[in-house]
């Protein structure tokens, strides 16, 4: 239950590539932040920074008032306070369960008693209680990540880290896992930051989503904020699938360019003048004609996913009403779509100034 | 996790709520343990081998061009380079028939096949000459029928087959391993893309082994350039003089001026061929394709027709070179003296009474024991340190220290052994076991520190990055952590190490001073010394009581 703040962080690595630059962001007292985008963003660095396992070359991060890093000096990982979940598990092969989760509290130097009555409550919590003395050879994949997490969240961190905790598991128990993860953390009040490469997960479980490209933050926000108003046309192509067009929107409206497209000014939102618009797959709706040739219809719960060939574009919508065949000649029907300044198409500007829409 | 930099300290007194501001020094506990790995390194490797290149430096140089060191020279080149082709053969081809076709019983073909490289190779040699040295059965009977003998082991040609029967199961190690790591659906692609089996085999799977081929044969060449049991046993009643020999009787009567500064420029030398050959097998790895990792088995090749031939030639050939020698030292073990044909009234015991209970030999045994446990007890420790902190820490002198640790164990122990006689007078090691034992610790290490650093370079990082997020300092990460998850490995290796060295002869016949004779000078100048018998039934006590060791040891490798 902890506030972190990081203010203007730069990363170099020690072959001189920049891992992050000019981070800066407020993480609230017991808020769920998820940490997404493409890999090599720097979402891990950036969470590996935070955990003391990284040293900033510039800036300062501060948890709860205190600077663990920057030019006051530095803590140890050990001395920060906090959980974290790793990718593999990382539960020691060489201790029993209970072992494993009563170390953060042995170092705390926690009597005995106290320890086992808190590594049991931890890992009733989890979900395996009566664990304690098995192997974690014998367990699967998903009980020694509820280990880890038991480990993680023992002696009451103030942050839980959480670095692609849940990658490494089958879907189904990623997605049991992902709702239990976010009753407990809402139930322990905890300040968490989790980072992610699946995008689902972290608009599903975050009070906020951070995008990161390039080593920089691109959007900050509610995930409906970074799915309904993309603060650029990478971030809409990253998190929504967007087709991206480039094009000249004026009064008149938009057309682009070497495209049929045409939308009336009225139907666009953003930049006037040369722009990249993108279109969201949601914006888009397809019934019989001959705009478009399906190039791959995938069936889905909620309305299959299909990819079309529209004049050399490619564009992804959802139909509900029917499935189209791979081969169909479709109409493209876009009734909105949101427009961003021409250069933006790689964006990688900070946050400030790309606030478009 | 950098390494540390004081730019980076914590200011004293800054208040710090709910935190405490913990001063990092520079003397941390992992600081320590790391400076002491490398004065380790540098005692065992770095001095004497660099004191062995001073020594020899450039004056000497003429004497490497004398008759006798350029013979000598040769014989070892020829007999290295041909018995490292010999070893890549029979060791490639063993492997290619046990791993990849269904030749029966292959458990336990893999297991005879291998069995030679845990016999020590002076053993090897006293064995064959049972078998097939001028008084063997074979050669007596082939005499008395054809008025000569049909093969002696003596010479040359012996020379070479036994060090290729003493290499090529490190050859056969290395193919193996490479081509468990070929996957199999390779092959299998190959089928579906039409090709037949035996074809998919030898056009996918066997060029994906050149790596491991060419690396074998550099191995192999470097250790047998300077085996002294070998050539000492079956090369010298020849006259056949290899670069080790020649050292050995440098050394022990002094037959040239200076002979220490003679034979540290033989060493020099040797060394550099080493060292060339530990760079090229580097590049060579580093030329190698990269492997997925594949889930399915390889499918055996059938056999077919050939199957039962296939199995009379493996078979017999493998019982061959390993049951028939110890079945020869068995005799030779149970006979009086040489010669003696073995019938019901010949067996005796006098042989085994005697190599029991001569002086030597306890002592030597003792002498052995105490040796080899107390080098295995230090290569564990620090063994168990380097491997561990070059696995499971992340700085920048880690590849050196990793290198500089394991790169006695491409080096002949001829070279291990000249380099500590050089520098041994000068910490006052002359004519001390201890000279032995710290020849043994430089030797073996690697050995332990091989077998942590298997295992463990598997295991994610993420193991003590969790332990520093719950609280544990770098030093203590690495203890509770790093090191405990390293232990069993780092035994492991030193049963390894305590099995190897106590019936070990280069480095302790070389090093020999008085009463420090072990247990393979005991049974080498038993043999030198006409006592064959008495040297055959001790080799046969050691070997059997070493292979039981080892086979006790093997499942706590793991």
């Amino acid at each position: 239950m902890a506030t972190v703040s990081l203010d203007r962080i730069d990363v170099r690595f020690p072959d001189g590539t920049v891992g992050l630059r000019e981070i800066s962001l407020d993480v609230r007292d017991g808020e769920f932040v998820a940490l997404v985008g493409p890999s090599g963003s720097g979402k891990t660095t950036l969470l590996r920074a935070v955990a003391g396992f990284l040293r900033p070359a510039a800036g300062s991060i501060d948890i709860d008032g205190t600077v663990v890093a920057g030019a006051g000096g530095f803590i140890e990982p050990e001395h920060r306070g906090l959980g974290m979940v790793f990718q593999q598990h990382a539960v020691w092969p060489h201790w029993n369960v209970g072992r494993n989760v009563e170390y953060p509290l042995r170092m705390q130097r926690v009597p005995k008693a106290r320890r086992a009555a808190l590594t049991t409550a931890a890992l009733e919590r989890v979900g395996l209680g009566g664990y304690e003395r098995r192997d974690p050879a014998t367990l699967s994949g998903g009980q020694r990540q509820r280990v880890a997490l038991a480990r993680a969240l023992v002696a009451e961190p103030r942050v839980l880290l959480l670095d692609e905790a849940l990658s490494a598991l089958d879907e189904p128990l990623r997605d049991r896992l992902r709702l239990e993860l976010q009753a407990l953390t809402r139930e322990l009040d905890l300040t968490v930051i989790h980072v992610t490469h699946d995008r689902d997960e972290a608009l599903a479980l975050a009070d906020r989503v951070v995008m990161l490209d390039g080593g920089r933050i691109v959007q900050v926000g509610a995930p409906e904020d970074l799915v309904e108003r993309p603060a650029s046309a990478a971030v809409a192509r990253f998190l929504s699938d967007a087709a991206l067009v480039e094009g000249c929107l004026d009064a008149e409206g938009f057309a682009a360019y070497n495209h049929p497209l045409r939308l009336p000014a009225s139907a666009v939102a953003g930049a006037r003048g040369a722009v990249t618009l993108a279109v969201l797959p949601e914006a888009i709706a397809i019934e019989p004609g001959d705009d478009a040739v399906v190039t791959s219809s995938l069936y889905g719960r909620d309305g299959s996913d299909v990819v079309l060939d529209w004049a050399g574009l490619s564009v992804r919508c959802r139909s509900r009403a029917h499935r189209p065949s791979v081969g169909d000649r479709m109409r493209v029907v876009v009734d909105r779509a949101i427009a961003y300044p021409a250069a933006d198409v790689s964006a990688a500007r900070p946050l400030a100034e790309s606030v478009a829409a | 996790m950098r390494s540390s930099s004081s730019t980076l300290l914590a200011e004293p007194g800054r208040p710090a709520a709910g935190l405490s501001l913990v001063r990092r020094r520079l003397t941390d506990g992992l600081s320590l343990v790391r400076l002491a790995a490398w004065l380790a390194v540098a005692a065992l490797v770095l001095v004497p081998f660099g004191s062995m290149i001073v020594l020899a430096g450039t004056e000497h140089l003429a004497t490497l061009f004398e008759g006798d060191v350029v013979e000598a020279g040769l014989n070892s080149l020829v007999s290295s380079l041909a018995s490292a082709l010999g070893a890549v053969l029979v060791g490639g081809a063993l492997a290619l028939i046990i791993e990849r076709t269904d030749i029966p019983g292959k458990g336990a073909l893999r297991l005879f096949a291998f069995s030679p490289m845990l016999v020590p190779p002076f053993v090897g040699a006293i064995s064959w000459v049972g078998l097939a040295g001028p008084a063997s059965p074979v050669n007596r009977w082939w005499r008395e029928q054809f008025g000569e003998p049909l093969w002696s082991v003596y010479g040359a040609d012996g020379v070479i087959m036994l060090l290729i029967v003493h290499s090529y199961p490190i050859a056969m190690l290395i193919i193996t391993a490479a081509l468990r790591r070929v996957p199999a659906d390779l092959e299998q692609a190959a089928r579906i893309a039409g090709a037949s089996a035996p074809r998919a085999m030898l056009t996918v799977t066997v060029p994906l082994l050149r790596g491991a081929v060419l690396s074998a044969f550099t191995l192999t060449a470097v250790s047998n350039l300077a085996d002294f049991g070998i050539p000492s046993i079956l090369g010298t009643p020849e006259r056949f003089t290899t670069l080790s020999t020649l050292v050995y009787r440098y050394i022990q009567s002094g037959t040239v001026d200076d002979p220490l500064a003679v034979v540290a420029t033989i060493g020099v030398v040797l060394l550099a061929v080493a060292l060339l050959a530990l760079v090229l097998d580097v590049l060579i790895g580093r030329t190698s394709v990269e492997l997925d990792a594949s889930a399915s088995p390889a499918e055996p090749l059938p056999l077919g027709r050939w199957r039962p031939a296939a199995a009379v030639l493996s078979w017999g050939g493998v019982l061959a070179i390993t049951l028939l020698p110890l079945l020869a030292l068995l005799e030779q073990s149970l006979l009086p003296a040489p010669g003696v044909p073995l019938t019901p009234e010949t067996i005796t015991t006098d042989s085994i009474e005697r190599a029991l209970t001569a002086s030597g030999t306890i002592t030597g045994a003792v002498t052995s024991i105490w040796l080899a446990g107390l080098a295995a007890v230090i290569c564990t420790v620090i063994g168990l340190v380097i491997g561990t902190l070059v696995t499971r820490t992340r700085a920048r002198d880690n590849r050196a220290l990793h290198t500089l640790a394991i790169m006695p164990q491409a080096i002949p122990g001829l070279v291990i052994a000249v380099a500590w006689l050089v520098i041994a007078p000068r910490i006052g090691l002359f004519n001390t076991p201890w000279l032995i034992l710290v020849a043994y610790v430089t030797s073996f290490l690697a050995l332990v520190v091989q077998s942590v650093h298997a295992p463990l370079s598997a295991t994610p990082l993420t193991a003590e990055e969790a332990a520093r997020v719950s609280g544990a300092s770098r030093g203590r990460a690495l203890l509770d952590i790093s090191l405990r998850m390293a232990m069993p490995a780092a035994i492991g290796g030193g049963v390894l190490v305590a099995l190897t060295a106590v019936r070990e002869l280069t480095l302790s016949a070389l090093l020999l001073s008085p009463g420090s004779q072990t247990l393979g000078v005991v049974i080498f100048s038993l043999q030198q010394g006409g006592g064959s018998n008495a040297a055959s039934a001790l080799a046969l006590i050691v070997t059997v009581v070493g292979l039981a060791g080892l086979g006790l040891a093997a499942p706590r490798r793991r």
